[in-house]
């Protein structure tokens, strides 16, 4: 069910609040992109000349307000339900920002795992009791079938977009595979982590993880002693998700992983248990500095780090602004994760006019991204009579299935999506979901409206007159001519 | 888009990081280039095998005589009776049969001690750099650079999978991907429609007009290829029935290679093919799982080159394989290795002379308790840019003096 947004403004109002991206760059002689300032300074008499005669100018801002929405709106949630782009381009960027950043965050209840059948399997049994066996790979499979769509659902269907989008972005963060994992019950108990900490605390999120039982198995930290240390989970601690490659020297790895040591897990259950007999106790040097740890102590070292604020502030930009370009060297985003506060972040981010109104900032959408996303604008329900093993086989062969990060590196970005092979999957794909969808927000307006209205409904900055020449064939066969617009450059590529 | 915001939206993109994305060509002129014109007989071909995980050199060409070898690794290290031997200090891993005879053969050449000064022992860092041949953070591969120096077909450069790695991305240009299971793609209006929605367009971001291409690509890739991987595969008649994909072998590697060498055999105009296998990040039980890994490389490589050898390209074909690092000596706790240094490269085919290369890093001279480099990679890319791709080293590698001579002229 769509949500009310709480304040609208007629559309005919054009007030400077609305070109803030314009203003501010004339004021301030601007800190977008290079080049950018000149263009701006170049344009604004023109722009001026418009505003005053009320000629064109709705126009021309509101491509750069609309393309501010539409990545408000796909890379901080995932893409408009029908209707919501329009409300979004009335309401502003301003109250949008706010709106998207105000949502209540619903926890999700323990009563998941009963309701769902999603528990503890135990030990593997042996092979040679068939019915046994048979039974334990079964409810494996359920499980996994059920965690899976349950997560599709969230991401669909939840209130909340940001958080949504931020537990996804997190998966990829801590990449923590099924493949070695094996258990659906402990994948999901990282999963719920990751949700209650993806617009939290840092350092709190960190130390939750360090002792999470999927992680530490991914990174054998269950296999890690005094005697002869496995560094991988200490490896990768540092380099991939708290300080960034090249910001400890190979001695740090190996003088954390001995702290490391001492932590069981359960297989099964994901339960890390601390064995204090086991656990190397005295004083480490790291990075500079001389003291003992244990595993949250240590997680809670490494993010309390300078280098943390860098690191996670240049995660977030590759992820939700650019693979592309570097972060920009004001260190805004840095200075806005003082106090490691991911919310705090993500608004600095999103107030930031020279970041969301930068032509220069266009990113692909990943798999996941992509279908969700349409899914949100057909209004499919995981619920509804949807074939969600073709999703999951869909994902898996676009090389993007939730739970199965290719490696501990997470997914790549941008221009690997664009393969003739992700090509082919999405559109075999958006075929199978323009069948099942929802078309009336579409069907109800006149044919000659229809192109205009799918940019609307899907949140699209704007269709090239390559797209609109491709898709005008189709304004009377309403499924195909919403597979050409989903597997359209403007879609798969938020501008 | 009206006209002043186009315009604003291409001086605001930048004109020249567009002009270097969107292809001069229509998707008609890349059509009639493509495999109407078969890839002349005795053109240089290219298999690139990325081992991904950082394979363990130690257990791959093994120092079986070796005492400290024994010591540093008791639970990892392989007996006597466990290797294959080649002289009477290195062996390789008793799994590797099908490279052993291809060695007896004289058809595979060993790089010792292959790496690059200071190495880093992050998989992502290290393989950026092998992909990349560059120290420095760029988004292109040495591939992908080679495909900018040649003219532009979509077939060139091919990569088995879903995903294209960054070995194959250019400046200008990329690689293209090709999935498992060939391509399915639609007909009639869709086709058409889709057809034109892969044109360029000038508000398109580099990025918007890298899609249309690659949907392009799609329907120009799928015309030529569908039929040839309909075809049965050229038969491996020269290989004993022991040995190749007859004993449980059917791994991805091997699919990844039986499609490839259907595509040689129909005469592909691609002079570049990429394939892969994960799983050698052996921090844990890595002997039986590295052997396990080894067997399925050495099995399907060497399936895929008795193929070649039954088609009239037997001698226009060459292997490398690599991995972004070795692994440490000293074994650890969970009788697996952790990240190394240098590792043996593996160059294989007809052309090559087969021998070993590179000093053998020694056992009782290690940096910091890892193996030392003694050769750079870039000798070995060198040589194949060199030697097979018919490309100046330096338009894709920069100034590059170091060649290893294992290429036959």
């Amino acid at each position: 069910m769509a949500y009310r947004l709480p304040i609208r403004r007629p559309k005919s109002v054009v007030s400077n609040q609305r070109y803030p991206a314009l203003t501010s760059a004339l004021v301030a002689g601007s800190n977008l992109h290079r080049g950018g300032a000149k263009e701006f300074t170049r344009y604004f008499p023109v722009l001026h000349l418009l505003r005053l005669l009320n000629l064109y100018i709705d126009e021309v801002a509101s491509t750069e307000e609309r393309r501010a929405l539409s990545r408000l709106v796909h890379r901080f949630g995932f893409g408009p339900r029908p209707g919501e782009f329009s409300q979004l381009l009335t309401l502003g960027l301003p109250a949008a920002i706010e709106f998207t950043l105000s949502r209540p965050q619903l926890d999700i209840p323990e009563s998941i795992f009963s309701l769902h059948g999603i528990g503890d399997l135990g030990d593997q049994p042996a092979a040679n009791n068939i019915s046994r066996f048979v039974e334990y790979t079964n409810n494996k499979k359920f499980q996994l079938g059920k965690i899976s769509s349950l997560w599709l659902s969230w991401m669909v269907e939840g209130e909340n977009q940001l958080l949504e989008r931020m537990t996804w972005f997190w998966h990829g963060h801590w990449a923590t595979s099924y493949q070695k994992v094996d258990e659906p019950y402990v994948m999901f108990k990282q999963l719920l982590t990751m949700r209650k900490y993806a617009l939290g605390n840092f350092s709190d999120f960190a130390a939750s993880m360090i002792m999470d039982g999927a992680l530490v198995y991914w990174l054998d930290g269950q296999r890690n002693t005094i005697k002869a240390p496995n560094e991988n989970l200490s490896r990768e601690m540092m380099e991939l998700f708290t300080l960034g490659v090249n910001r400890y020297v190979e001695a740090d790895v190996k003088e954390s992983a001995r702290v490391l040591t001492g932590y069981k897990v359960n297989k099964s259950s994901g339960i890390v248990t601390f064995v204090p007999t086991l656990h190397y106790s005295q004083p480490i040097k790291l990075l500079g500095s001389t003291q003992s740890f244990d595993a949250p102590s240590l997680a809670r070292f490494l993010v309390a780090r300078e280098d943390c604020a860098q690191f996670i502030a240049e995660r977030i930009w590759y992820r939700f602004i650019s693979s592309n370009a570097p972060l920009p060297a004001s260190g805004f985003l840095q200075k806005s994760f003082t106090s490691r506060d991911l919310s705090v972040l993500i608004k600095s981010l999103l107030s930031d006019n020279s970041v969301i109104y930068n032509p220069s900032y266009s990113q692909v959408k990943s798999p996941v991204e992509w279908m969700v996303s349409s899914l949100r604008a057909l209004s499919i329900s995981l619920t509804s009579d949807l074939d969600v093993d073709f999703l999951f086989n869909r994902l898996d062969a676009m090389g993007q299935r939730p739970f199965f990060p290719p490696n501990v590196g997470g997914w790549p970005a941008d221009e690997a999506w664009l393969s003739t092979s992700s090509a082919q999957n999405r559109l075999s794909t958006a075929q199978y979901l323009a069948s099942r969808g929802d078309l009336s927000p579409i069907s109800s307006v006149s044919r000659a409206s229809r192109i205009d209205a799918l940019a609307d409904w899907l949140g699209i900055v704007g269709f090239s007159d390559r797209t609109k020449n491709a898709l005008s064939g189709a304004v009377n066969d309403l499924p195909r001519l919403v597979t050409l617009a989903l597997c359209s450059p403007e879609y798969v590529v938020n501008a | 888009m009206d006209t002043i915001s186009r315009r604003r939206f291409i001086q605001l993109t930048g004109a020249g990081a567009l002009a270097a994305v969107a292809p001069s060509l229509t998707i008609e002129d890349i059509a009639n280039a493509a495999i109407t014109r078969p890839l002349p007989l005795g053109t240089p071909i290219l298999v690139v095998v990325t081992l991904y995980g950082g394979n363990d050199g130690l257990s791959t060409v093994v120092p079986f005589q070796n005492s400290i070898y024994q010591s540093l690794r008791p639970q990892i290290a392989l007996s006597e009776s466990e290797v294959l031997p080649l002289d009477n200090e290195l062996a390789l891993n008793g799994s590797m049969t099908g490279i052993k005879s291809l060695w007896d053969r004289n058809q595979v050449a060993i790089i010792r001690g292959v790496g690059y000064p200071n190495p880093d022992r992050s998989h992502f860092s290290s393989m950026a750099i092998w992909q990349s041949a560059s120290r420095q953070a760029v988004r292109t591969g040495w591939l992908g650079r080679w495909v900018d120096t040649q003219n532009e077909d979509p077939l060139l450069a091919i990569s088995l999978g879903s995903v294209l790695p960054p070995l194959l991305a250019g400046n200008k240009r990329s690689g293209s991907v090709l999935p498992l299971g060939g391509l399915k793609i639609p007909t009639g209006n869709l086709a058409s429609d889709c057809k034109k929605l892969s044109l360029t367009s000038a508000s398109d971001s580099p990025l918007q007009a890298l899609a249309a291409r690659t949907l392009g690509n799609l329907f120009q890739i799928s015309d030529d290829i569908t039929p040839i991987l309909k075809a049965p595969a050229p038969p491996a008649s020269d290989l004993p029935t022991s040995i190749g994909g007859n004993a449980g072998s059917e791994t991805n590697l091997t699919q990844q290679l039986e499609i490839v060498a259907k595509l040689i055999a129909a005469g592909a105009p691609t002079r570049v093919w990429s394939v892969s296998l994960g799983g050698f990040d052996t921090h844990a039980d890595e002997k039986r799982a590295q052997s396990a890994l080894l067997g399925a490389v050495s099995n399907s490589l060497s399936r895929f080159l008795s193929q070649i050898r039954s088609t009239n390209r037997k001698s226009d074909v060459v292997v490398l394989a690599y991995s972004e690092f070795g692994r440490r000596v000293r074994g650890n706790a969970s009788q697996g290795t952790d990240h190394g240094t240098s590792g043996p490269v593996f160059v294989l085919g007809e052309k090559v002379k087969g021998g070993f290369y590179g000093e053998n890093p020694s056992l009782s001279a290690l940096v910091n308790d890892d193996l030392k480099v003694t050769t750079d990679f870039r000798d070995i890319y060198a040589t194949l840019l060199e030697k097979v791709l018919g490309t100046a080293p330096e338009r894709v590698l920069g100034t590059w003096q170091g060649r290893t001579p294992f290429i036959v002229v």
